[in-house]
């Protein structure tokens, strides 16, 4: 079959605006939307500038808006998509570097900032700090965040005020709140307690439906907002 | 250079989020359409008692209008039934897994209660 591709494209050293542009590729319906991109890259238009690494829906690059909704390239068939046009954009409220390029970096910058990592200040125990089935399948959903944005740019609150933490940055504090060998819950509620934290929320679930993980982002966010309201982790 | 963060209205609007982005939408919208309600109802009786004139009139006209009356009332249908559906699921996050399902109920609440009134409304109005 034939594809038609619409392409955002937007190259800083020569474009003023950014543009459109249509390539026709032959694919199957069994193709991925990125095995359409390395076409268009390999064969028509070596230009053209898209983030991509393992192509396995596990390192989280080439998150894009694919027909209008935030997914993986490497996720996405021809034929889940229902049609021979494919409009391919770069994720929205990132600023744009190049092509199908976002800067990531205000989204890290939020990542980073719930301290996505084990805090325990008891002395390490001679073996593994031992957790109960139960207790790790408290957090199990949040582990399998890959970072690759697509929750947060697919938000209409951080659209609209980048200062939002962001749905993402969220997940990653969850993981740890409810771990229940972690220390830091407090200090992260308190992070996300701020005004730019989860009351930010308005539980539109544009996060949930865009996750290549199927992470249940926003039903983490409800936890963590009533670990703040009512103080207790249960 | 970098295109900025800016994320034009028609860009946010084209996403496809889907139900519960456009009862978002919706939500805000009925909620402002709300205000215009409070704004019109003291305007329009400030109008006809404090201040007469052919303006207070041609106000008071749209205001009581039937139109304007179908399109408040569903403002404050729609907004009452995804207030509560958003205070259900913030406040008992297990539920969340049935957002879909909350989604169809509203719907399934707010359809007939609005089509059922405006009935009424309509054939009074026609009545005179």
């Amino acid at each position: 079959m034939q594809v038609t591709l619409k392409i955002f494209r937007y190259n800083p050293e020569t474009d003023k605006k950014p543009h459109y542009e249509t390539y026709k590729v032959e694919a199957e319906p069994t193709d991925r939307v990125l095995d359409l991109l390395e076409k268009v890259k390999g064969e028509q238009d070596g230009t053209l500038t898209f983030r991509r690494s393992c192509a396995h829906g596990v390192c989280g690059s080439d998150a894009m808006r694919i027909n209008g909704m935030n997914r993986l390239a490497c996720k996405v068939l021809v034929k889940d998509l229902g049609t021979d046009h494919i409009t391919i954009e770069p994720l929205l409220g990132l600023p744009t570097v190049k092509d199908l390029v976002v800067d990531m970096e205000p989204f890290f910058e939020h990542y980073r900032s719930v301290k996505p990592f084990f805090i325990n200040n008891d002395p390490p125990p001679q073996k593994e700090r031992l957790q109960s089935p139960e207790e790790r399948a408290r957090f199990d959903d949040t582990t399998k965040c890959i970072l690759c944005a697509a929750c947060t740019t697919s938000c209409p609150s951080f659209w609209l005020d980048g200062q939002y933490v962001g749905p993402a940055a969220i997940v990653n504090a969850h993981r740890f709140i409810f771990d229940s060998r972690d220390q830091g819950a407090e200090e992260r509620l308190k992070i996300l307690a701020d005004q730019f934290g989860v009351f930010r929320c308005h539980t539109i679930f544009n996060c949930t439906l865009a996750c290549p993980r199927e992470i249940q982002i926003t039903k983490a966010i409800g936890e963590v907002r009533k670990a703040i309201a009512t103080g207790r982790l249960d | 250079m970098t295109l900025p963060r800016r994320v034009p209205l028609g860009a946010a609007l084209r996403y496809r989020g889907g139900g519960p982005m456009w009862a978002w939408i919706l939500h805000r919208i009925s909620g402002l359409g709300m205000i215009l309600f409070i704004a019109g109802h003291v305007l329009a009786g400030f109008g006809i008692q404090q201040l007469g004139g052919d303006w207070a009139i041609w106000y008071n006209t749209i205001y009581e209008s039937l139109y304007f009356q179908l399109f408040i009332y569903f403002c404050v249908i729609f907004h009452a039934v995804n207030g509560a559906r958003i205070i259900i699921l913030d406040t008992w996050p297990a539920l969340i897994k049935f957002q879909r399902e909350f989604i169809w109920l509203e719907w399934a609440i707010v359809l007939p209660v609005y089509a059922l009134t405006a009935w009424i409304m309509i054939q009074r109005s026609l009545g005179g």
